[in-house]
């Protein structure tokens, strides 16, 4: 055998050698294909079903969904109506609320202007209050200078009474006196003229004449209590109605009756019912009374 | 000394066997890697010539 045979022999056998090393190598570490190719096939089966049941499940979602949708529509469309019937309830619940704030405003006002009457109105009775108690002091200081006048008159009456009783004596003398100074002088032909007397006569006394003025007050009736014959009417002490006043009743061109005051408060006056004939017309509320016709 | 070993020139050299021994163990060799590959091939694939 050649040398070079040798060679290739030994130089064969190292690369076969090598060759197969690394084919037993590459093959013992090579993956295993087919078991990835059967693991993703389960896999991708696993998923088929997964996605067919998944697309079952979203069809039947979206089946639901539209079902829910078609409901919800239906809802949404029904509180639509609901909020635009509640705007309108709203709008007319808020004019309302303007409106009564505005009466409250309104009310607060008149309110203020009550209690602003009301104090003036309770000034207005304290100074009332005083002047009446000043004119029954006056009244007293009258009634005592009236009681001093009334003896002081009777006792100026009794010496009148005197003087006059007097004056018939002295008339009587005269006259007897005249007739024996007549009778003296009528044979010389003469006799007494009337005297003269020296000292002014006095006129007698005349009554001064009497100034009067309209009270005119003007006012409504109030309430009208016919069992008692009883009438209220719109104006009192404040206006200047006093006790003991007469009002005419009229309505229209009508005369109804008289109202005498009896009592008398600061906006309102109570009085009975005078002149009512049961056969005419009777007063009620909102005729006219007034002091003058 | 073995029988089967040659002096050529004053130099001991391999008989002819010896390269028939190595080149019978290169052979086996390769036949253990054929079979080894055929045997993964039929584990793996089921089969050694056809692809699946």
């Amino acid at each position: 055998m050649s040398t070079l045979t040798k060679i290739l022999i030994v130089l064969l056998t190292i690369s076969s050698i090598f060759l197969c090393g690394i084919v037993v190598t590459y093959v013992a570490n090579a993956d295993d294909y087919r078991q990835k190719y059967t693991s993703l096939r389960a896999e991708r089966d696993s998923l088929k079903e997964t996605t067919a049941d998944t697309i079952e499940k979203h069809k039947q979602k979206v089946a639901e969904k539209d079902v829910l949708e078609a409901k919800l529509s239906g809802e949404i469309s029904k509180l639509n109506i609901e909020i635009s019937t509640l705007r309108g309830k709203l709008k007319d619940v808020e004019a309302q609320s303007n409106i009564w704030e505005k009466r409250v405003s309104d009310m607060a006002s008149v309110v203020e202007t009550s209690s602003q009457t009301a104090g003036e109105q309770v000034q207005l009775l304290k100074n009332t209050l005083a002047e009446l108690n000043k004119l029954k002091a006056e009244q007293i200081k009258l009634i005592a200078q009236f009681n001093d006048t009334s003896a002081t008159l009777l006792e100026k009456f009794a010496i009148i009474q005197t003087l006059e009783t007097e004056k018939k004596q002295l008339i009587e003398e005269k006259v007897e006196l005249q007739s024996r100074l007549n009778k003296t002088l009528q044979p010389a032909g003469k006799f007494t003229t009337p005297v003269v007397t020296l000292t002014p006569r006095k006129d007698i006394a005349r009554p001064a004449p009497v100034f009067t003025q309209k009270i005119g007050l003007n006012g409504l009736i109030t309430d009208v209590d016919l069992k008692n014959k009883m009438a209220s009417i719109s104006i009192g002490a404040a206006d200047g109605v006093k006790e003991g006043m007469k009002f005419h009743v009229t309505r229209g061109d009508k005369f109804i009756c008289d109202i005498l005051i009896i009592d008398t408060d600061a906006e309102e006056a109570v009085g009975a019912l005078e002149l009512l004939d049961l056969a005419r017309e009777q007063p009620r509320a909102g005729d006219t009374v007034t002091t003058n016709l | 000394m073995s029988p089967n070993m040659r002096i050529r020139g004053g130099k001991v050299i391999a008989i002819d066997n010896l390269y028939t021994v190595i080149l019978g163990l290169a052979f086996c060799v390769v036949l253990a890697t054929a079979a080894f590959v055929a045997f993964k091939c039929y584990i793996q694939y089921e089969t050694i010539f056809n692809i699946p």
